[in-house]
C-alpha cells in the first residue's frame, strides 16, 4: 500500500507562528516523497485541534503522521491518543519539536525556518520507516518469594500477605528472626530485640497466606516480573520444593566483619577482647554467661573500652549505626555494672536523627567518657589490656581497660554474591546489592520485579529496613495485582536470526539480563518480559543483528540524512 | 490498562519527592489521589537543586519525568495553592476539607509561553530564588516549574490593589487569564491519608555570630544552591556580591544543632557537594570545611567525600567563635578541638543550617490529630520500629516531615506509605 503521510505544523498560537514562517515550511515540506498533506492549526492540543487531527487522518486516509509542534514530552502522549481515535497505530507517528528545539531558542527567523524544515524533513524521512507495534500484555502471579527471615524479611512478608497473594519466606538457618532476635536491647527505648521478634512472628504464624521455610536453601531462580519459578530444598530432608511467584524480596542481611584480618586490635589473641555482637550474646539471659557481663576470669569488668570504626578504612564506608549501638552498648554496661568506667574510641560521631543526640547526651551523662581517636592499637599489659590512641585534631594517650569491645563494620551476607548471580542483580563495589537508581529507587533492583532490601543494601538500622521492606512492599502491591495483566514495554530489542553470528556481545552489555543464547540455533534471544529497550544491544552487536523496534538503524540514517540535508 | 477494583482514594498531602513517588505508586494501583500543594508548583525542595549527592545527578532531570508522568496521570488530581483546612472520619472513610486558592489563570488554556510576564509592571523579590533575583507579580517561580503555568500573586498585582490594570490579560493570546476565578472549597472522600509536608532550614538570624544578613557575602546552603543553579538567579556562576568570583570559601556545618538538639543529617553530605560544585566551575578556589562530626553514613557517601577532599577541599574540625568583616573579605575566628586558636580569611562564607519541620506542621497536626515530638516533626507509631504509621490509623506519613533524612531514604518512606496503605484495604 502507498505511504500517506500527513504533517500538521501547530503555531501554537505565537510561539510558533511568531518566529518561524509557517506557510514558507509548508510550501518547502509538501514535494517531500509520500507526503500527503502538510497543514497548519493554531494549536493543536486543544480539544478543537485534536479533533480537527483526528478527522483529517480519517479524511486523508493517512498511512503515517507527523506534527510538528512542542516537545514530545508535554504531548507525545495526546497524539499517541489521537492516532488510536482515528484508528491509526500510534507508533506510525512522529514529533517534530519545533518550539523549544527552534522558535523559542533561535531568534532569527530565517534560521528558525530553515530549522524547523529540517527538523520536520526529518521526521518526515524517519516515520516513513516506523513499524506499527501492538501493546502486549501477560498473565501474572501475585504471590511473593521473600529470601532471608531476619526482621526486614519477616515485616515484608507480614505486609505482602492477603487471601489473593501467598508469600512464601524461605531462611536458611533453622529459625527466623535474624540478627536482632539475638539483641538484649534495642536503642533507643532499650527494648528487647527477641521480645519484638516474637510479636512479629505471632503475626506471621496466625496468618494462613504464609508460608514459612527454615532451614532450607533457595536453589534456582528462573523467570522474569509476574512469573518467576523458584525451587527451594529443605536442607534436613532434601525435599524439594517448586512453586510460582510473581515477585521476589531479597533481604539477606549482614555480617560483621572479621577483626582477625586486622591485627592491631588483638582481636583473637588476647583475652577479653570482644566484637560488638559477642557482647550481645553476653547480655542475653539464656547466653553463655546467664545474662552476665563478664570476663574470661569470672569477674566482672571494672573499665570497658568500646573501640568504633573497626575496618572502616578498609572498607571505605560507614556503617551508619555503630555509634548509636555502641551508645547502647555503653548502657547496658552501666544498667548492669554501675561502678563501671566505659571509655568511647571514636573518630566521628554518626548519629543522624531526631531521637539521637538527646540518647548520646543522656549516656554522656552516666559519666560515659568520650575519647576522639582515628587511631587505636590494643596490647595486654599485665592481667589487663592497654589501648593506645591517637588523633589529629585531639590528644594522644593510653588508656588502661579490662575488656574491648570491637565494633566492626558491616558487610553484606555471605550468601548475597549467591543471589546476585541467581538473579543477574549487580553488586556495588562495596559488596552489597545494587539498587536501580540509587537515589529515585531505592529499593528496586535492576531487574524488575526482584527487590533489594534492608542491609543487603548497605548498613541500616531496624527502622530503616522496615521501611525498605515496606517500600518494597509498595512497589509489589501496586503493579503486581491480582487479575490485572502486566503491559510489556513496547519498544523492545529483536536479534535477527539470519545475521545473528553467536558472538554473545550482547548478552555481556545487558544491563537487564534479558537476553539468552539458544544452545541449539546459536544465537541470542531477547526475553521481551525483560527488555526495557535501552538500545545497548544494538550499538554494542558488530554484526547488525540486534535492533530496538523503531529504533533501527535505517529510522536513524534516514533522519540524520533529512537533517543534514 | 485493565482496572480490577482498587476503590482507594487517598490524600497526599505535600508534592515534594515524597508526595510525587507516594502518589504515582497508589495511582499505578489504580487508587484514586489527590495531591494537595500549597505552592502553586510542585516538586518541593529538590527541584531547587542543581546537583544531588553524591552522583551528581541533576536534580531537576532526574525528578522532571516523574513530574511528567504524574501530570498526565488520570488517577491523580494534583491541587496546587491549595491546603487541608479540616479532616473527619476515620481509616477507609475520612472527609477532608481542601481549599484551593485561585490561581487566576486557567490551566486548561495557558500553554506556559510567558508572554504575560513582560508587561506586568510590578516587580518583587523572587522568594523561589531566596531573594536573589526579581520577578513579576504574575510569575513561574523558575524556568522550568511545573504545572506551566503562571500564578497571580494577588497581594503586589496592581489589579487586585484596585488599580485599572489588566496588561497580562491583554498579552495572552489563550484567553487563558481571568481574574475572576473564586477560591474553592472542596470536599474530599478518601480512605488514607499521606503527610509528605517535607521540611525548612534553622533560621539563621537566630545565631548572629555567623553574620547572616549582617555581613556581605555570608549565604546559606540554601541560597547557595539557587546560585548554582543554570535556572537561576545567576544562572549558575559563582559570584561575589561586586560580581567577581569568590577566590576563597568556606562552609561552616551544622549551625543551629545545639539550639534544635540532633544532628540534621544531611548537611554534612550537602556541604561536600556544594565544595564538589565550586571546584568544579572554579577550579582554583581554596574551600574549607569547618565541622564538628563528620556524619557521612551510607555505603557510597565515604568515598564521595575522600574524592572532594583529594580535589583539595580543607577539613578542619573546629568550633567557630565569630565572622567579621576584614576588608572587603570575611574573618572567620575558631579554636580547634587541641584548645588551638586560629583565624581563616575568605570572600565568601556559606553556612549549613538545621532542617526544620514545613512552617505549618503545629496546625496540621492539629487539623489532622497527630502528635508531634519535641522538636516539631510527626511522631511516628513506634519509634525506631516503624517510622511511617503514625498513631492514628490510616494516616501515614514520609520524609523530611517525620524527620532529617537524604533522597533515598525519603523516597523509600514515600514507597512504604504505600505498601501499609494498600495492605490495609486487604
Amino acid at each position: 500500500m502507498a505511504k500517506k503521510i500527513g504533517v500538521y505544523v501547530c503555531e501554537c498560537g505565537n510561539n510558533i507562528a511568531d518566529n518561524v514562517d509557517i506557510d514558507r515550511v509548508i510550501k518547502a515540506l509538501s514535494p517531500l516523497r509520500d507526503v500527503a498533506v502538510v497543514e497548519k492549526y493554531r494549536l493543536l492540543c486543544s480539544e478543537d485541534g485534536k479533533e480537527f487531527l483526528k478527522q483529517s487522518i480519517i479524511d486523508h486516509e493517512l498511512t503515517h503522521l507527523v506534527v510538528a509542534a512542542c516537545s514530545p514530552k508535554q504531548h507525545e502522549h495526546t497524539f499517541m491518543s489521537v492516532c488510536v481515535a482515528a484508528s491509526l497505530n500510534p507508533y506510525l507517528f512522529q514529533m517534530a519539536n519545533i518550539r523549544e528545539q527552534c522558535a523559542w531558542v533561535t531568534p532569527d527567523k530565517e534560521e528558525a525556518t530553515d530549522k524547523a524544515i529540517r527538523q520536520i524533513a526529518a521526521a518526515i524521512a524517519r516515520v516513513a520507516y516506523n513499524e506499527a507495534l501492538e501493546k502486549k500484555d501477560i498473565d501474572v502471579y501475585p504471590d511473593v518469594l521473600v529470601i532471608g527471615g531476619g526482621i526486614t524479611g519477616i515485616k515484608a512478608t507480614h505486609v505482602l500477605a492477603s487471601p489473593d497473594r501467598k508469600v512464601y519466606l524461605v531462611e536458611k538457618s533453622s529459625s527466623l528472626g535474624g540478627k536482632v532476635k539475638g539483641f538484649d536491647k534495642l536503642f533507643t527505648k532499650m527494648e528487647s530485640g527477641s521480645a519484638l521478634i516474637e510479636k512479629e512472628l505471632k503475626n506471621l504464624r496466625e496468618d494462613e497466606n504464609i508460608e514459612v521455610f527454615t532451614d532450607s536453601e533457595v536453589e534456582q531462580i528462573l523467570g522474569f516480573f509476574g512469573n518467576f519459578e523458584v525451587k527451594v530444598v529443605k536442607k534436613a530432608t532434601n525435599e524439594e520444593l517448586n512453586f510460582n511467584v510473581g515477585a521476589v524480596v531479597l533481604a539477606t542481611g549482614f555480617d560483621l566483619m572479621d577483626p582477625k584480618g586486622l591485627p592491631q586490635y588483638g582481636y583473637g589473641k588476647l583475652d577479653d577482647v570482644y566484637t560488638s555482637l559477642e557482647f550481645e550474646e553476653m547480655n542475653v539471659p539464656g547466653g553463655s554467661t546467664g545474662g552476665k557481663i563478664l570476663l574470661k576470669n569470672g569477674n566482672p569488668p571494672k573499665s570497658v573500652a568500646i573501640i568504633h570504626c573497626v575496618g572502616r578504612e578498609d572498607k571505605g564506608y560507614c556503617s551508619k549505626v555503630c555509634c548509636m549501638y555502641s551508645l547502647k552498648s555503653a548502657r547496658m554496661l552501666k544498667a548492669q555494672l554501675p561502678g563501671v568506667k566505659v571509655s568511647q574510641l571514636y573518630s566521628d560521631l554518626c548519629i543522624p536523627g531526631k531521637a539521637y543526640q538527646k540518647f548520646y547526651e543522656e549516656t554522656k551523662g552516666l559519666g560515659v567518657e568520650f575519647i576522639r581517636a582515628d587511631k587505636t592499637n590494643v596490647t595486654q599489659n599485665g592481667k589487663g589490656i592497654t589501648v593506645k590512641y591517637e588523633s589529629k585534631s585531639g590528644p594522644k594517650g593510653d588508656l588502661a581497660a579490662d575488656m574491648v569491645i570491637l565494633v566492626p563494620a558491616m558487610e553484606p551476607s555471605s550468601d548475597t554474591n549467591k543471589f546476585a548471580e541467581m538473579l543477574s542483580i549487580p553488586i556495588d563495589n562495596e559488596g552489597f546489592l545494587a539498587q536501580e537508581h540509587q537515589k529515585l529507587a531505592p529499593v528496586a533492583s535492576s531487574v524488575e520485579g526482584v527487590f533489594v532490601v534492608g542491609c543487603a543494601q548497605g548498613p541500616k538500622n531496624i527502622s530503616e529496613s522496615i521501611v525498605q521492606s515496606e517500600a518494597a512492599a509498595g512497589k509489589i502491591l501496586s503493579t503486581l495485582v491480582p487479575g490485572r495483566k502486566l503491559e510489556l514495554e513496547v519498544k523492545t530489542s529483536e536479534i535477527s536470526e539470519t545475521f545473528c553470528t553467536g558472538c554473545k556481545t550482547c548478552i555481556s552489555v545487558c544491563p537487564y539480563s534479558a537476553i539468552s543464547f539458544d544452545d541449539f540455533r546459536k544465537i541470542s534471544v531477547v526475553n521481551e518480559a525483560l527488555c526495557h529497550g535501552c538500545g545497548v544491544c544494538a550499538a554494542a552487536c558488530p554484526s547488525g543483528a540486534a535492533r530496538v523496534k523503531n529504533f533501527a538503524f535505517t529510522q536513524i540514517y534516514q533522519e540524520v540524512e533529512a537533517l543534514l540535508k | 490498562m485493565e482496572n480490577n477494583g482498587n476503590s482507594t482514594s487517598v490524600l497526599v498531602i505535600g508534592a515534594g519527592i515524597a508526595g510525587i513517588e507516594a502518589s504515582l505508586l497508589l495511582a499505578n494501583s489504580g487508587a484514586k489521589v489527590y495531591l494537595v500543594e500549597k505552592a502553586s508548583y510542585f516538586g518541593g525542595n529538590v527541584i531547587k537543586w542543581e546537583e544531588v549527592f553524591p552522583n551528581m545527578e541533576c536534580a531537576t532531570c532526574m525528578i522532571a519525568p516523574k513530574q511528567q508522568e504524574l501530570l498526565q496521570n488520570e488517577n491523580i488530581k494534583l491541587l496546587t495553592l491549595s491546603q487541608v483546612e479540616a479532616v473527619q472520619g476515620s481509616v477507609g472513610d475520612f472527609t477532608a476539607k481542601v481549599k484551593k486558592k485561585a490561581r487566576y489563570v486557567d490551566l486548561e488554556n495557558c500553554i506556559g509561553c510567558n508572554e504575560c510576564f513582560e508587561p506586568c509592571p510590578v516587580e518583587v523579590d523572587n522568594e523561589f530564588e531566596e531573594r536573589l533575583s526579581k520577578r513579576k507579580a504574575i510569575y513561574i517561580p523558575c524556568a522550568g516549574a511545573l504545572p506551566n503555568a503562571p500564578v497571580i500573586d494577588t497581594d503586589n498585582c496592581l489589579r487586585f490593589k484596585g488599580e485599572d490594570c489588566q496588561l497580562c490579560q491583554e498579552a495572552c493570546m489563550f484567553e487563558a487569564i481571568d481574574y475572576t476565578q473564586q477560591d474553592e472549597e472542596l470536599e474530599l472522600k478518601v480512605g488514607a491519608i499521606v503527610v509528605a509536608t517535607g521540611f525548612k532550614t534553622f533560621d539563621l538570624t537566630q545565631t548572629p555570630q555567623y553574620g547572616y544578613k549582617k555581613l556581605n557575602n555570608v549565604y546559606s546552603i540554601v541560597e547557595v544552591e539557587r546560585i548554582c543553579a543554570s535556572n537561576g538567579p545567576t544562572e549558575g556562576q559563582i559570584v561575589l556580591q561586586n560580581g567577581e568570583a569568590p577566590k576563597s570559601v568556606a562552609i561552616i556545618h551544622c549551625i543551629g544543632r545545639e539550639e534544635k538538639g540532633y544532628c540534621s543529617s544531611v548537611c554534612c553530605m550537602a556541604s561536600i557537594k556544594q565544595a564538589h560544585f565550586l571546584k568544579n566551575k572554579l577550579p582554583a578556589v581554596k574551600i574549607a570545611q569547618l565541622y564538628s562530626e563528620l556524619c557521612i553514613p551510607g555505603r557510597t557517601y565515604q568515598k564521595f567525600y575522600e574524592e572532594v577532599k583529594e580535589s583539595g577541599v580543607d577539613f578542619i574540625r573546629a568550633t567557630v567563635n565569630e565572622v567579621t568583616q576584614q576588608g572587603t573579605g570575611l574573618a572567620i575566628k575558631y579554636k580547634t578541638e587541641d584548645g588551638k586558636e586560629n583565624t581563616l580569611n575568605v570572600d565568601m562564607l556559606i553556612l549549613a543550617p538545621a532542617i526544620e519541620p514545613e512552617t505549618d506542621s503545629s496546625k496540621l497536626a492539629e487539623i489532622l490529630a497527630i502528635p508531634q515530638d519535641e522538636h516539631g516533626f510527626f511522631s511516628e507509631k513506634e519509634p525506631d520500629l516503624d517510622s511511617v504509621d503514625t498513631s492514628r490509623e490510616g494516616i501515614f506519613i514520609a520524609g523530611c516531615a517525620q524527620s532529617p533524612k537524604d533522597v533515598p531514604d525519603t523516597v523509600a518512606e514515600a514507597e512504604a506509605t504505600v505498601g501499609r496503605i494498600l495492605s490495609l484495604s486487604r
